[in-house]
């Protein structure tokens, strides 16, 4: 089982407060009757039947009478944490709606493995959905090679069910990302799929019975530990051997204290962000962490994500950081009694501003070499419709990146997970962002270059002076690189 | 008559040798092909670019860290492996030991165990509160020594050494104990009769009698190191803290399946062709001139 590192996938730089604005205003009532649809469904072009679904509210099957000269649909998709029964049943409902066509789904957790020898040979799935650690950089790759499909125009194109266009039911700023928009062009080459919220966990049970008060700032989260060693705990632990978890700390704190300036430095490689007063408050947080006594769980750098969650669960550190996957991950691992899953976010910088979150949005790709790149296009239109995201929340657990997809889903989801995506909406300051990519054939991979190292300072093996040095070096050397593969 | 039955043969032959070639020479030719090329390994068409792979080699700081911790392992490992192994058989095979057969088995257990238990079964023997090694310090009053073995940049080689030598010692003393059975018992006989002590036996009699056996472990052990170390390091440290644990393969293989530099990844591939056929020459040699 690899670690969850959904290092690339990313949304938006604020999305507070629309998360949910959308949720009431699709004016789609709630009908999506496959009745309605038989209507326009002469001679369909998209355009036809997105007059269509303007006066009857449609449903995805008005675009059903669409006719393709290639019927057949072969989708590669990750099967994780979310499963692939969403993937079945939608492909299901899809051939419904659109008689004739044919969807073949291969699923693996090592999707890219099953792909990789295609895409080389140049016969790459029509779809693709790849996440996890050990497929993203696959999809890194393609986006390297440029060879995806442009997908600015269906986002600009009518929506499944909806008059309006595509992109206005996604998340603000989502597309707009890099994660989706790769080259900086304002083209659209990835889509978003499920949206993740990443901070600090607790246990609300403890926290509840005890009346703690939940840290505001990172003043209060240091005073904190008297209160853990109070109860018996360290302060704080984390997936000490993938110390690329804590990016769920470091990438919130950059925007507290620098805000989306010191961010753009950090993913675009300007040296001086080395040097910044930024990344001494924001590394000075991770070296008090390593020094402090009691507020880093002993031994937690030795540790892998499975054996350092489950000593917090078992109540051996107070807070931990992780994403919205958390309490699906841990379903089956032993824990303190009562246990609860209570998510905090991430402290700032200075008292007064609200807590941040990191986002993360999974990513949809159409190979630039598809067969059939039309139906593929149809068949991710069809996903943000809102029967798909009920269903990928009844199927997966997961929440669509999709304006009130966390309302859709609402009966679906547990509870924490609800309240998560609800805190996100509540004024927390929804913090992302990935880094730039790197010249073709460079050694460096930035984020294990900027992670890695930490192990060293939590082990008070390096200070961050000895650190800021190295990854000025190494941003310096990106730089030089990116120049000299640009001036070829 | 012969010529048809030679037809025969080599028709029995080809199929086998038509695989070999597509399935084994075939890729790696172009291994080494693909080495001079800049190549993502997704889709798109590779860039001869000569040797400037190898020439980054060199200048790649995490590569050359990779190099020294491989570099140490090799070093150490199988000479502590084949020093315990050779010990072992030696004591099982000499002493009247009712219990034989069960060390023999107790030794051998590890070697039936798939590289990723074993990786895990380590991880969690060096638990840094949890763990075996720790707890059993705290309990001969000695907690002051306990480390998190996998987590300090000065131990965790180490920590991996010992693993690596546990999972293959009793492969070899197994090895060891079949060359010495086919000692022939009257040597050790004469031997007792004029007096020479287990030691002298040992070095006079065994090592030699066993010398080639021992040679061909030493490149096994060799080998091995660099094969184990790969699944040891992905699965108990991630190459952690901070790369201090990073083996030449796991470096291979981010390179390869994280950064998708497959062409990089291929001239780190030949490296390691052309040290390990260095390697196994230059024991071999070292260890011709002592066997006479």
């Amino acid at each position: 089982m690899s670690p969850k590192k959904w290092l690339t996938a990313v949304g938006a730089s604020a999305l507070a407060v629309s998360m949910l604005a959308g949720c009431g205003s699709n004016g789609n009532d709630g009908n999506g009757n496959a009745n309605g649809a038989a209507s326009p469904s002469a001679g369909a072009s998209s355009n036809a039947s997105a007059s269509a679904s303007a006066d009857a509210s449609a449903s995805p099957s008005a675009a059903g009478a669409k006719t393709f000269e290639n019927t057949e649909l072969n989708i590669a998709v990750f099967q994780g944490g979310y499963g692939r029964e969403y993937w079945d049943r939608i492909a299901e409902d899809f051939m419904k709606d659109y008689p004739g066509t044919k969807i073949n789904i291969t699923a693996s957790p090592k999707i890219a493995e099953l792909v990789r020898p295609k895409a080389v040979a140049g016969n790459p799935p029509d779809f693709l959905y790849m996440a996890g650690g050990d497929n993203v950089p696959f999809l890194n790759g393609l986006i390297k090679d440029n060879a995806l499909l442009d997908l600015t125009d269906l986002f600009n194109e009518p929506a499944a069910d909806g008059g309006a266009p595509l992109k206005d039911k996604i998340l603000p700023g989502v597309l707009e990302s890099r994660a989706m928009s790769p080259y900086g062009d304002g083209k659209v080459y990835l889509a978003p799929y499920n949206f993740g919220v990443l901070g600090f966990w607790y246990n609300k049970d403890l926290v509840d019975k005890k009346g703690i008060e939940l840290p505001k700032t990172w003043d209060d989260f240091f005073a904190a530990n008297a209160t853990a060693k109070e109860n018996g705990r360290a302060l704080f632990t984390y997936q000490g051997l993938y110390p690329g978890y804590l990016e769920q700390i470091i990438v919130p704190s950059i925007y507290s204290y620098g805000g989306q300036e010191a961010l753009d430095q950090f993913f675009n490689y300007d040296p001086q962000f080395w040097k910044s007063e930024t990344f001494k408050k924001v590394w000075g947080i991770l070296e008090r962490i390593a020094t402090d006594d009691n507020a880093l769980m002993k031994g937690t750098v030795a540790l892998n994500h499975t054996q350092a969650q489950t000593s917090f669960l078992q109540g051996k550190a107070m807070f931990i950081p992780n994403g919205t996957w958390f309490e699906d991950e841990m379903k089956d691992a032993p824990r303190e009694d009562g246990f609860q899953f209570g998510f905090l976010g991430v402290p700032s910088g200075q008292a007064g501003q609200p807590p941040l979150a990191m986002t993360n949005v999974e990513q949809i790709a159409i190979p630039a070499k598809a067969k059939n790149p039309e139906l593929a296009k149809e068949f991710l239109r069809y996903l943000y419709s809102d029967k798909s995201v009920q269903l990928n929340a009844e199927t997966s657990k997961g929440v669509l990146a999709v304006k009130g997809a966390p309302d859709l889903g609402k009966a679906f989801l547990s509870e924490t997970t609800y309240n998560v995506y609800k805190a996100v909406d509540g004024g927390m300051v929804a913090v992302n962002g990935t880094f730039k990519a790197v010249a073709k054939g460079s050694k460096y991979n930035p984020s294990d270059e900027v992670y890695k190292p930490i192990s060293s300072i939590m082990n008070k093996q390096m200070t961050i002076e000895q650190y800021g040095d190295k990854l000025f070096k190494i941003y310096e050397d990106i730089q030089k690189e990116l120049k000299a593969s640009g001036g070829e | 008559m012969k010529t048809r039955r030679g037809w025969f043969i080599a028709a029995c032959l080809l199929p086998g040798l038509a695989m070999y070639l597509l399935f084994k020479v075939y890729p790696a030719v172009q291994v080494f092909q693909k080495s001079l090329y800049l190549w993502t390994g997704v889709a798109d068409k590779p860039k001869f670019i000569g040797l400037q792979n190898f020439r980054d080699m060199f200048h790649d700081d995490a590569f050359l860290l990779s190099v020294r911790n491989t570099g140490l392992l090799m070093l150490v490992v199988p000479v502590v492996t084949l020093l315990i192994a050779l010990v072992n058989a030696s004591i099982l095979t000499q002493s009247k030991l009712r219990e034989r057969g069960f060390y023999r088995t107790v030794f051998f257990f590890p070697s039936i165990l798939s590289f990723v238990v074993i990786a895990i079964l380590w991880s969690f023997i060096y638990h840094p509160t949890m763990g075996f090694v720790n707890s059993g310090l705290e309990m001969l009053g000695l907690g002051d020594w306990a480390l998190p073995w996998l987590g300090d940049q000065r131990t965790v080689l180490w920590a991996l050494a010992v693993t690596l030598v546990w999972q293959a010692a009793g492969y070899y003393m197994v090895m060891y104990m079949a060359g010495i059975d086919s000692i022939s018992p009257d040597l050790y006989e004469a031997a007792s009769i004029d007096g020479a002590t287990a030691f002298q036996k040992f070095f006079h009699i065994t090592v030699p009698m066993l010398w080639e056996i021992i040679r061909v472990t030493i490149i096994f052990s060799i080998n091995g190191v660099l094969t184990i170390s790969f699944v040891l390091v992905a699965v108990m440290t991630a190459g952690g803290p901070d790369r201090h644990s990073e083996v030449v393969m796991t470096y291979l293989y981010g390179q390869a399946f994280t950064n998708s530099n497959f062409g990089y990844a291929m001239a780190i591939g030949v490296f390691i062709f052309v040290v390990s056929i260095l390697l196994a020459f230059i024991s071999n040699r070292l260890t011709q001139r002592g066997s006479h």
